[in-house]
């Protein structure tokens, strides 16, 4: 987790277990001298226990057969009988594989283009005219799904303002935001319209930590600009990519909920249907019960939880940093 | 790589190009300008279209025979005035605004004490608790869980159902702590100590004072993140008259997509101003707020950020 503390490298508990003046204190003393650290560090602890650690303790009725009705110790162990219900469930496999197919896409397409993004970008000379773009592209990202959605429907939809010059140039309507062939391109727009900003800014500050002597050193050695992308920009970004990517592999199962439940009606929920939604609909309003919500929600937690450590082992096998250091 | 050594290093390029940087070809620069036009023009463009809709007159929308139009013809403020003039939609802006202000209050609160109690290493429960907040990015408890809990708490159709559950932020806590850490000298925190001062002093006089601007970007993502909620409003308040802006919005949307869904409450929004136009004018509602605090969090965003994610 240190990539997120890593400014820190000395004030990391470990380091400081090393310091000798502390450890001698007894619990009492040091509760005397810190109590008001931890009275401000309270009311979050609270707020994390109450709406992360509790639902989180909740995830046991995925293994009982539980029912809201009756009181709790009362409802009986099932072991692993709802996972197997939600496998053998019509619409669990087509919801996971939709999820995968919309996670990878994000990966291989999305990330990449905050990356020539935040390229060209960066390559731009005038400041004035980069922090332009830099604004413009990056203001979306603020932006709700329900207005991302609202703004491709009108833009795009069969009554949107392209359908209207189509018309007009004695086209066809464009039936673009309620086809489910093409949905996954709809999607990747709108993604890439939402999305690609934030990780372009991210990106952008990669790269200007990049020594820029190391560039001239290069071309006057004779690199190419394109050697020179390769040799000291990439490597310089790379353990920015590595950190998100395996933040992104993560949350690989958790692709959103808004953007697909907003387009559920329009283009169906065969094609729109992903984990959350498959939660929400079957379990939530739907007939399944909790205990079925449940473990499906389950099944992806612990599924993220275990990318993100295999992701993380294998980043620092290839000698990177990753998300936290080894121990 | 601090925040402060960022700032503190001059600007990599002046507007010109460096002596050693040889001229990128004809075709490299077209290509590279064509696709950053395009790009912006992708945002730009919807973003007008939406404003000049929403100050269209009737006539003119109908001539242009579609839901938006670039150019309108005749200008109209109907729909605005729909908007403000008290009804359903009056009522929906006040409450997301409320949801927002209290909600992002209540978040400062728990975010800036979580951030500060953690930021000295070695004190007492220091590792555990931060353990606490970090492990939260990688596992999620699942949305019927949490729904539960917001059941069990009474919080159901609760307007408190918007704020509580997400009131932290956990890489928000991790991005200020840092900032604590690294850009608060800490002889200054000794100096205020060895004179008698609180911690909580401290905090008030010397810690946050130091950190406006790092402050003022979490408190404006909070304060997007409050007036953005749609997926728990659907969730967690479903049986509530007055909803957030957003879900409104989506209704409207789907009344106008011929879709099932809300049609029957969409009617409490049908007015005398133009349809299309009403639909303009609340998403220039929505994106409003969000533009006007945009330059405040591009200005110190960049900190922000490396501060937080790019601690390679």
């Amino acid at each position: 987790m240190a990539a997120l503390e890593t400014s820190a490298p000395a004030a990391s508990g470990r380091t400081t277990g090393r310091i000798p003046i502390r450890r001698k204190t007894t619990v009492r003393q040091r509760l005397r001298h810190d109590w008001p650290l931890l009275l401000m560090t309270l009311p979050a602890m609270a707020q994390l226990a109450v709406f992360f650690y509790w639902p989180s303790a909740w995830n046991i009725i995925a293994f009982m057969d539980y029912k809201p009705t009756r009181p709790f110790w009362e409802n009986p162990f099932v072991g692993f009988g709802w996972f197997e219900r939600l496998f053998s469930n019509p619409y669990f496999l087509p919801a996971l594989g939709n999820t995968l197919q919309f996670a990878f896409a994000q990966l291989l397409f999305v990330f990449p283009l905050s990356i020539v993004l935040a390229l060209l970008m960066h390559s731009v000379i005038s400041t004035k005219l980069r922090s332009t773009f830099q604004s413009i592209v990056y203001l979306p990202y603020f932006f709700s799904w329900v207005l991302v959605v609202t703004v491709f429907v009108q833009m795009l939809g069969s009554d949107g303002l392209v359908s209207n010059w189509l018309l007009g140039l004695g086209g066809d309507r464009l039936g673009f935001t309620s086809n489910p062939d093409t949905f996954m391109i709809l999607a990747w727009m709108q993604w890439s319209w939402k999305d690609a900003g934030w990780g372009m800014i991210i990106f952008l500050a990669a790269l200007s930590s990049i020594n820029p002597n190391l560039y001239e050193a290069a071309a006057v050695d004779g690199a190419s600009r394109w050697k020179r992308l390769w040799h000291i920009t990439l490597p310089g970004i790379r353990p920015v990519i590595v950190l998100l990517l395996i933040l992104q592999l993560g949350g690989i199962l958790t692709v959103g909920f808004e953007q697909y439940q907003l387009q559920r009606d329009a283009v169906g929920f065969q094609t729109t249907e992903v984990l959350d939604t498959f939660v929400y609909y079957r379990s939530i309003v739907g007939t399944e019960g909790a205990s079925f919500g449940t473990a499906a929600g389950l099944f992806k937690g612990v599924i993220g939880l275990v990318l993100v450590l295999v992701a993380n082992n294998v980043a620092h096998r290839l000698g990177e940093q990753g998300i936290y250091q080894k121990s | 790589m601090t925040a402060t050594d960022i700032s503190a290093r001059p600007r990599r390029r002046k507007n010109t190009r460096p002596v050693w940087d040889d001229e990128p070809t004809r075709f490299g620069k077209i290509t590279k300008a064509a696709f950053l036009i395009c790009y912006a023009a992708a945002v730009v463009i919807p973003l007008w279209a939406i404003v000049a809709t929403s100050f269209a007159s009737e006539d003119a929308l109908n001539r242009a025979g579609g839901n938006l139009l670039l150019l309108p013809t005749e200008l109209s403020v109907q729909a605005y005035q729909e908007i403000f003039s008290g009804g359903a939609l009056t009522e929906s802006l006040l409450l997301t605004l409320l949801l927002t202000a209290g909600g992002t209050a209540l978040s400062m609160v728990l975010t800036i004490g979580a951030a500060y109690g953690l930021s000295r290493p070695g004190s007492l429960l220091h590792r555990p608790l931060l353990m606490l907040v970090l492990f939260t990015f990688l596992f999620a408890p699942g949305m019927y869980p949490q729904f539960l809990v917001v059941q069990k708490l009474g919080l159901f159709d609760n307007y408190m159902s918007l704020i509580l559950p997400m009131a932290l932020n956990a890489f928000n806590l991790i991005v200020l702590r840092a900032f604590f850490m690294n850009s608060v000298p800490t002889e200054l925190i000794d100096a205020a100590k060895m004179d008698g001062a609180t911690e909580f002093r401290i905090l008030f006089r010397i810690v946050l004072p130091m950190s406006k601007a790092i402050l003022a970007v979490i408190a404006l993502f909070y304060a997007v993140m409050y007036w953005n909620i749609y997926f728990q409003a659907v969730l967690y308040i479903p049986g509530q008259d007055t909803q957030p802006i957003q879900v409104v919005l989506q209704r409207m949307l789907m009344s106008t997509q011929g879709l099932p869904g809300a049609a029957g409450e969409v009617s409490q929004y049908q007015t005398q101003a133009p349809d299309s136009a009403l639909k303009m004018a609340v998403v220039v509602c929505t994106i409003l707020p969000i533009v006007i605090m945009y330059p405040f969090i591009q200005r110190h965003f960049t900190k922000a950020v490396i501060t937080g994610a790019v601690k390679g």
